[in-house]
């Protein structure tokens, strides 16, 4: 069979098991879950794999590239239906986020900025349900708005995931009065300079348009000065960096940060020096904060995928830097024959 | 503090030792800020739950726009008592002699005793009293007297800020003059420039193109000035060795520029003929699908040399790990900290962080460029000395407690301390 | 999730995803639809935010919203090679305040804080009030004294690396390098939650297979 009438029957393949796969959904089957024995089975099942490409390696037969892609897909995706569960250890400054929001009494204003969209979604959404789920359990009102179009979008889905459980429906939250969505403004860092001295001037409505002086939560909100904490969940530009230097470090609010993994390393100074309140980086850092806040989200369930993929990545770094090795030696011996 | 502030300091105490000898000896009397009923028969007593707050100070918030008013207060005597009834306070304003209205309330578990009250205005006078607030009653202290908020043109809780930023700017201008009059600034050599004639010529011998991509923000990223820089010497180079290029670019402001500078290259370069406006392109604003278009192109055009110039955000690895995968040699620079790692993986040479701006000094010769990289080795240099100086002296205050180290390391952290 | 968005968002993940494979159509079509759809989502962004919403709406109550309005107009200019050079008079005012705001912003909290942060005692007997005599604490402040002033050095520009100079420098990439790592590291993790979340998508939302 000729290479393309490989990759046709391969793709028909794909396209009947998930014809086959959504049939079984909609028709009410139940999710797949693996028992602990059957998850241990297929972790040393994938080890031993990982030894054998050691071995090839060694021999001189080198794997290609898409290999790699299929470990790490395999790795990624197995632990989702495994019924494992990782224990993560709260690090000092997720404690130290978790702790600025425990702290504060009953009533006290929470700022949320969303500055992140859809692609930042799986790192970001699970820390704000964590942060929107805790403080409406300890009867703190909830400011949001977004520097990012889609922000404010992620905060309506955040606020009804929140919502699906009953422990929070059964409080009765008012919109207007305990949580508010402030939308989206443009402007970047000069929204955030902006607010320093009016909020209302900024946010003249809220994102469904009712006017700033009919949300009873806002109405006596003038600035930074009558929030009691910030959070900023941030995946670039504008993000945490533009909220230390302009509401920190000019308007000395008490900012504490969500961010992705990929920004994260650069906060930590700021953390430091005392300007950050607070930081949750990544996705390790969100199953830490639902861990302390004992609620099991998204974070949580990803951990162990999460883990997964960082062993098989280790493992092909050190299969990668054995072949190098090995090839180098092979061109210094190939140079000394006569 | 203001002088009607201090006036009404200096009297309170006086004032209050009366008061509080009348409510020890005589416990039940009626308070003078009480509403005054029609008719009190002699024979019911008044009961007095709490003390009021004592010396109320309201004071103007320093180094605003007059739209601040500081107050804060001792609080009521009876707070210190086990059964106290004190349930909060609350806080009455008068503006410009007029009638006392309720400001705010405040619980009894906010311990700061102080209030900003931010909704007053430069030209007004304000007047305060604070009411501890029982379950039956309020008990006011005396009034402050009128106070207007001032303006201040400056923050000097920013002095510092300022002084070094009229020292690096300073430096910054007098070595740009220093440039422009010819004198020859050292700067040092910048590995990977070296590089970028042989990439160029690798792409020609190999007849293949040369992809610039000049990062995903705006005109109004330094970085971007400094990759655009970098790209005129690079589009001299394709001029003369005639090679192609390709610069897809993710703004229009971009492109504009880019097709100018590309433009200038190839004139200067004698062959105004050759040049043409599709060797730049605008793709699209989205991050990822600016990638998705690049990478296509990558894919499909296998350029022999690839420039990853500018700032970059998530794309980064993408851009790398697709050029690296068509065998293209490959040199990055950007002065965001968090793709740095990609591109020094993934690319053959990196030019990290400031590297990038020396670069586009170094290549370019502009006296304002050189002059500003050279100022900011000013800055760099004072830090260098602030930081040893400050490290000794607070290992010397800490380990030995000596007194000028202590004083040294103090002044230090009040200069270099934004709050 | 109805039928069609389920279906529509694993044709374009695999779609995507397939380019892992090699460039093939289906990655083609599903980029062609991203940059379209994507550039039109900024017009409509740029359009009812900003246009509409912060200009038509906002232009009664703030007459000084024209002017941002005018060095916008002049900035399309450029379009017009003989008046081109008009659009340098807003390019330059954008430059210039942006440039203004951000100097003091990264003057303050990156370089002066960042500084007074570095300062920290390496020896101490007192405790309490910032200093600490644990072991591990002396080393760490050492390590962030070290790799602070050494990293300046690296990037000081006006001296040739050559002899003690070149070898704090050196020490200076060394440190630079090790944080690379650790960037890297802390990045790997973010790109596999993100791979997580859309085989998530992939394995739940569509096929169900996974709770």
């Amino acid at each position: 069979m000729s290479t393309r009438a490989k990759e046709l029957v391969a793709l028909l393949a794909i396209v009947v098991l998930a014809v086959i796969a959504y049939i079984r959904k909609v028709g009410g089957a139940g999710p797949i879950e693996f028992s602990s024995t059957m998850s241990v089975v297929v972790i040393c099942l994938i080890a031993l794999s990982l030894l054998w490409i050691l071995v090839l390696t060694i021999k001189g037969r080198l794997i290609g590239r898409r290999v790699v892609f299929i470990y790490v897909g395999v790795a990624v995706s197995l632990p989702l239906f495994m019924s494992l569960t990782q224990k993560v250890s709260p690090s000092p400054e997720v404690i130290q986020l978790y702790d600025a929001i425990t702290e504060l009494p009953e009533g006290s204003k929470v700022l949320i900025s969303f500055d992140y969209d859809p692609p930042s979604a799986p790192e970001l959404q699970p820390m704000a349900e964590s942060i929107i789920r805790l403080c409406m359990q300890r009867d703190l009102k909830v400011i949001m708005m977004g520097l990012w179009p889609q922000g404010p979008q992620q905060a309506n889905l955040a606020v009804e995931k929140v919502f699906e459980d009953t422990a929070i429906t059964n409080k009765g939250l008012k919109y207007g009065v305990d949580y508010v969505n402030l939308g989206f403004q443009t402007g970047n860092e000069f929204v955030i300079q902006r607010m320093g001295s009016s909020f209302e001037s900024m946010f003249s409505t809220d994102y469904e348009g009712t006017p700033y002086q009919e949300l009873p939560l806002v109405r006596n909100v003038k600035n930074f000065s009558n929030i009691d904490y910030s959070v900023n969940l941030s995946a670039g530009f504008p993000g945490t960096v533009e909220w230390v230097q302009v509401a920190v470090d000019r308007y000395g609010v008490q900012l504490g940060a969500g961010n992705t993994a990929v920004q994260a390393p650069q906060m930590y100074v700021y953390l430091d020096a005392g300007q950050l309140k607070g930081l949750v980086g990544g996705m390790s850092g969100a199953s830490e904060f639902e861990d302390l806040a004992e609620y099991h989200g998204k974070g949580t369930k990803y951990m162990l995928s999460q883990s997964f993929a960082h062993v098989v990545v280790i493992a092909f770094i050190l299969i990668g830097n054995v072949a190098f090795f090995l090839g180098g030696r092979k061109s210094a011996l190939k140079g000394q024959e006569p | 503090m203001s002088y009607h502030s201090r006036r009404c300091l200096r009297s309170l105490p006086t004032i209050t030792a009366i008061v509080s000898c009348l409510l020890l000896a005589l416990p039940f009397y009626a308070s003078g800020q009480e509403p005054v009923t029609d008719s009190v028969p002699a024979d019911t007593a008044v009961v007095i739950e709490a003390a009021p707050p004592t010396t109320v100070l309201s004071s103007d918030h320093k180094y605003d726009d007059g739209d601040q008013i500081n107050l804060s207060w001792v609080p009521s005597i009876d707070e210190t008592l086990k059964d106290s009834k004190v349930i909060g306070y609350k806080i009455y304003r008068a503006e410009d002699g007029g009638e006392f209205e309720l400001l705010a309330e405040i619980p009894d578990v906010d311990t700061t005793n102080a209030y900003a009250d931010q909704e007053v205005e430069h030209g007004h006078k304000y007047a305060y009293y604070v009411a501890s607030v029982t379950e039956t009653g309020e008990y006011a202290s005396l009034e402050t007297m009128p106070l207007e908020p001032e303006r201040e043109w400056l923050d000097l809780n920013k002095a510092y800020l300022f002084i070094m930023a009229l020292i690096i700017s300073g430096a910054v201008i007098i070595y740009v003059e220093t440039a422009k009059r010819g004198k020859e600034l050292f700067v040092r050599k910048i590995a990977g420039l070296e590089a970028i004639d042989d990439a160029v010529g690798r792409a020609t011998e190999m007849g293949r193109p040369v992809l610039f991509i000049p990062g995903i923000h705006d005109m109004d990223d330094v970085q971007t000035l400094a990759a655009l820089t970098i790209l005129g010497r690079v589009a001299r180079t394709i001029a003369d060795y005639d090679t192609k290029i390709f610069m897809p670019v993710s703004r229009s402001l971009v492109m504009t520029a880019a097709r100018e500078t590309i433009k200038s290259s190839y004139q200067a370069a004698g062959r105004p003929d050759a040049y043409n406006d599709d060797m730049v392109n605008y793709v699209t604003d989205e991050q990822f699908g600016y990638v998705a278009a690049v990478d296509g192109i990558m894919v499909r055009e296998k350029p022999a040399t690839v420039f990853l110039l500018g700032a970059f955000f998530a794309e980064s690895l993408i851009l790398a790990e697709t050029g690296n995968s068509v065998g293209a040699i490959q040199i990055a620079g950007t002065a965001r900290p968090a793709q740095l790692p990609f591109f020094i993986a993934a690319c053959d040479f990196t030019l990290i962080g400031e590297e990038l701006f020396a670069a586009s000094a170094y290549l370019s010769g502009e006296p304002r460029q050189l002059g500003s990289l050279k100022g900011q080795d000013v800055g760099k240099a004072i830090a260098m000395v602030v930081i040893i100086g400050g490290v000794a002296t607070a290992t010397l205050a800490g380990a030995w407690q000596m007194g000028f180290a202590e004083s040294i390391h103090g002044w230090l952290m009040e200069v270099f301390s934004t709050n | 999730m109805d039928h069609v968005s389920v279906w529509l968002g694993a044709f374009l993940t695999l779609g995507i995803l397939s380019f892992l494979y090699k460039d093939n159509p289906w990655y083609k079509l599903c980029e062609a639809i991203f940059v379209g759809a994507s550039a039109g989502y900024w017009v409509i962004v740029l359009w009812w935010d900003n246009l509409v919403g912060k200009f038509y709406e906002g232009v009664g109550d703030d007459p000084a919203l024209w002017v941002g309005m005018i060095l916008g107009v002049l900035m399309l200019v450029r379009l017009i090679p003989k008046v081109g050079w008009i659009s340098r008079w807003p390019l330059a005012f954008i430059v210039g305040a942006t440039s203004g705001f951000w100097m003091m912003n990264y003057l303050g909290s990156n370089i002066i804080e960042q500084v007074g942060a570095t300062i920290m005692p390496l020896l101490s007997t007192q405790v309490g009030a910032g200093f600490d005599a644990g072991v591990w604490m002396i080393l760490s402040r050492l390590v962030v004294f070290v790799g602070t002033f050494t990293g300046l050095v690296y990037f000081f520009f006006s001296k040739e690396h050559k002899g003690a100079f070149g070898t704090t420098a050196r020490v200076g990439i060394f440190f630079i390098m090790i944080t690379f790592g650790a960037s890297f590291g802390y990045t790997v993790m973010s790109r596999m939650s993100l791979l997580i979340g859309r085989i998530d998508f992939i394995l739940g939302d569509w096929l169900g297979l996974i709770n």
